[in-house]
């Protein structure tokens, strides 16, 4: 996500280019060394940083600057190199091509590293979707996924997943990701097979969004259940599982989950995908309008969220009012909005609500009120508006929504006396709970903690450490036992 | 046209002409034939080969699968209509771009919402109902259907009753009728919760009965806890949460035990 705000074109300063350029391929250049020391000591951490450090350089990549860079690291005429340079700019290639000669005799590199040669694919693609050739980043991405198949190296893994994402996306921007939801499906395969569990979380991703990106709700579901899960490796593919899942919950109208997912997807974002938060915020509130909820006023005044969220604000209004006519007003007048948000059909799920809410308020401030009087207040607009209260009012008390009784005969219902809630145990179920959730979120955070290992302990032995894990062990036993005894 | 092709398609003819005289069993034994033959076409889903009558080929097999569900509607038969419904589903979406679209479209989508929101499965209508462009969703089959969930869940249950008059095709009133049924339990678990009694005769309109020995019959059956004295049914109240008079000692002790055993491992 933090990808699709970056994609923002900056207008790249043409004068600065000469001297950019050899900056920006010495970066690249030392990005290069890092990866192969990375892949040499198959230390996957330093390939992440690769990758993180090729983000920061992303506006500044040139062709170019590319394809002093493709010489560089990958060797001229060969296969790789020849397919990658075909996808770049020809005018700006041909400048190159004379004084690169020279370059790559200073560093002859034979045989480039699998890794390496991603990386180029992966630097290549990025440059063609910021230049918007969706064309030909659709060839780059697909040729460099084929290539992806036949390398099974762990260091590459990270590369990968990246390179998956743009492939997608390079799909997605032209519009038919149907297309490529065989070929994921076969790369899920075989990343499950190898172990590769970024690639397995990025693609199930990738996977979940193309159904949805179709309203395939029930394909989604039952890959998703089906799908191995595990711990999450990568933030930012985590937030976008739980808001997928989120979205396939609120369709099957399992509120109280998808709210949860929701909210912790938004929570977890980063704080510059601010694109995918006011998704995560538009899906959430109106999850918690479904399940009766009110979202506070805050909710809607998240910086850089105020405008998005208008249409949603004056929508929970309505709701919180129980006015059906302003509920209709409000979704007829942002209707363009809501069905190019795909909402549209959850608002219509609303209604129901607006009702309820309606209904408490009548049922809170009268003790007693005929049903015609109800019809009347909650505007129901039908041929027989009485009966059609009666069973409304029947059903909502049945669902606990008001604690009332309805008298047939004289047509009116009854409000019950609300009893004194401090009489009962309920206080202090909820004040247990709470407690809980608290002590529970601290022990989670101390887990949480982690060190790099071997930080403060380099000469330690690995008969030593065995020997202190087994007293550790013991010590928690130990722990266990006496709490067990305490009972 | 091939020699394969003509046979299904005169098989398909006979099986249209039972269908006409109502003569079910026949219907379905050629049923079973003709689903056995559409396996040989290699231009149907799954595989959708590019064979030279493949229009051909696909139009037959949703008519006949289109057929095969109005059948599992006439018989009854909620099963077979939901198995149909799978097999005819992937010519409506992914044949969709190759074949001109049915007539029939969305007469049979709207039957299979109705049949979710009779078997009570909500969470599918949804899923289907997200399927639909903005533009089906205008169309009255579906409209009918959305309009019925709606008022089901907001509990007017007599429109839901009164919609059966205005059912666009006549294959609805089998799933109307079914509808109707479990209105009638909703109605009748609702009045439980919200009424202390109710006339006899009341009763009877609510719950949609002719006669009062039916609502009688119903209640036997159905439930057996209503009582019914002075010519009112009443309704057995559940008992109210009573106000807490001792305190639960037990657990109190244990929970603060836990809370002091949780504070000294953060202290």
């Amino acid at each position: 996500m933090t990808e699709d705000v970056e994609m923002k074109e900056l207008p790249a300063p043409s004068n600065s280019t000469t001297t950019t350029s050899p900056s920006t391929l010495n970066h690249l250049k030392e990005i290069a060394s890092l990866i192969e020391t990375g892949a040499y000591a198959r230390e996957v951490r330093r390939i992440v940083r690769a990758v993180r450090l090729t983000m920061a350089l992303r506006r500044k990549l040139k062709a170019q600057v590319l394809s002093a860079f493709l010489n560089f690291a990958l060797t001229p005429g060969s296969e790789p190199h020849n397919r990658l340079v075909s996808y770049l700019p020809k005018e700006d290639v041909h400048e190159m091509e004379c004084d690169t000669a020279s370059s790559v005799s200073q560093t002859p590199m034979k045989h480039p590293l699998p890794e390496l040669e991603i990386y180029c694919y992966l630097l290549v693609l990025i440059y063609l979707i910021d230049q918007k050739k969706y064309n030909e980043a659709k060839a780059c991405s697909s040729a460099s996924v084929a290539r992806l198949k036949n390398v099974n190296r762990r260091t590459v893994d990270v590369l990968a997943s990246r390179l998956y994402f743009y492939y997608s996306l390079s799909y997605e921007l032209t519009g038919d990701l149907a297309e490529i939801r065989g070929n994921l499906l076969a790369l899920h395969r075989i990343a499950t097979l190898r172990h590769d569990e970024l690639g397995q979380e990025t693609l199930l991703n990738l996977l979940l969004r193309n159904y949805l990106h179709y309203n395939l709700y029930d394909q989604a579901e039952k890959l998703r259940s089906k799908a191995p899960r595990f711990e999450a490796h990568s933030n930012q593919q985590f937030c976008r599982y739980l808001f997928y899942l989120g979205k396939i919950r609120t369709i099957q109208l399992e509120y109280t989950d998808a709210k949860e997912s929701l909210l912790q997807a938004a929570r977890k974002a980063p704080v510059a995908a601010l694109g995918f938060r006011v998704q995560c915020n538009k899906w959430a509130i109106i999850v918690r309008l479904l399940l009766g909820e009110i979202p506070e006023r805050t909710v809607f005044m998240q910086k850089g969220m105020e405008n998005a969220l208008k249409p949603y604000f004056e929508l929970t209004n309505a709701v919180r009012i129980g006015d059906l006519e302003l509920f209709k007003s409000v979704a007829e007048k942002f209707s363009t909005i809501f069905s190019s948000d795909r909402t549209h059909n959850l608002i219509v799920r609303l209604r129901h609500n607006v009702i309820r809410t309606g209904l408490r308020n009548i049922s809170i401030s009268y003790s007693r009120i005929s049903l015609a009087d109800v019809a009347k207040k909650l505007r129901l607009d039908s041929a027989n508006p009485v009966a059609d209260a009666e069973s409304i009012v029947a059903k909502a008390i049945r669902d606990g929504a008001i604690d009332a009784t309805l008298d047939h005969a004289n047509g009116w219902m009854v409000s019950k006396e609300t009893g004194d809630i401090y009489s009962t145990n309920e206080p202090q179920i909820a004040f247990n709970s709470r407690i809980a959730f608290c002590l529970n979120m601290h022990n989670e955070a101390v887990r949480a903690l982690r060190f790099p290992p071997n930080s403060h302990k380099e000469k330690e032995s690995a008969e030593k450490r065995r020997e202190r894990q087994q007293q550790e062990q013991e010590l928690a036993k130990h722990i266990a036992e006496e709490d067990d005894d305490e009972f | 046209m091939d020699h394969k092709l003509t046979e299904v398609s005169q098989l398909f003819e006979r099986f249209k002409a039972a269908g006409m005289r109502e003569d079910v069993d026949t219907c379905s034994d050629l049923l079973s034939k003709l689903k056995v033959m559409l396996t040989g076409f290699r231009s149907l889903p799954p595989l959708f080969e590019d064979t030279p009558n493949a229009v051909h080929e696909l139009t037959l097999a949703r008519d006949i699968y289109e057929h095969a569900v109005l059948l599992s509607v006439k018989i009854g038969d909620q099963d077979a209509f939901e198995r149909d419904f799978f097999q005819l589903k992937p010519y409506y979406t992914d044949a969709s771009s190759r074949l001109p679209p049915s007539s029939q479209e969305y007469m049979i989508l709207g039957l299979n919402l109705l049949r979710l929101l009779v078997q009570n499965r909500i969470a599918e209508f949804h899923t289907e109902l997200e399927l639909l462009s903005p533009a089906a969703l205008e169309n009255p089959c579906i409209k009918h259907a959305v309009e019925l969930e709606q008022s089901f869940m907001e509990g007017a249950y007599n429109r839901v009753l009164s919609a059966k008059q205005t059912v666009p095709y006549k294959t609805y009133d089998y799933f109307m009728d079914l509808l109707a049924k479990t209105v009638r339990d909703e109605i009748a678990g609702c009045s439980e919760k919200a009424y202390d009694y109710l006339s006899i005769s009341d009763a009877s309109r609510m719950l949609l009965f002719s006669s009062d020995d039916e609502l009688f019959q119903y209640i036997k059956e159905e439930h057996p806890e209503w009582e019914i004295k002075n010519g009112l049914v009443i309704f057995q109240k559940a008992k109210e949460s009573a106000p807490c008079k001792e305190i639960p000692s037990l657990q109190l002790i244990n929970q603060t035990l836990s809370y002091a055993r949780e504070l000294e491992r953060i202290v």
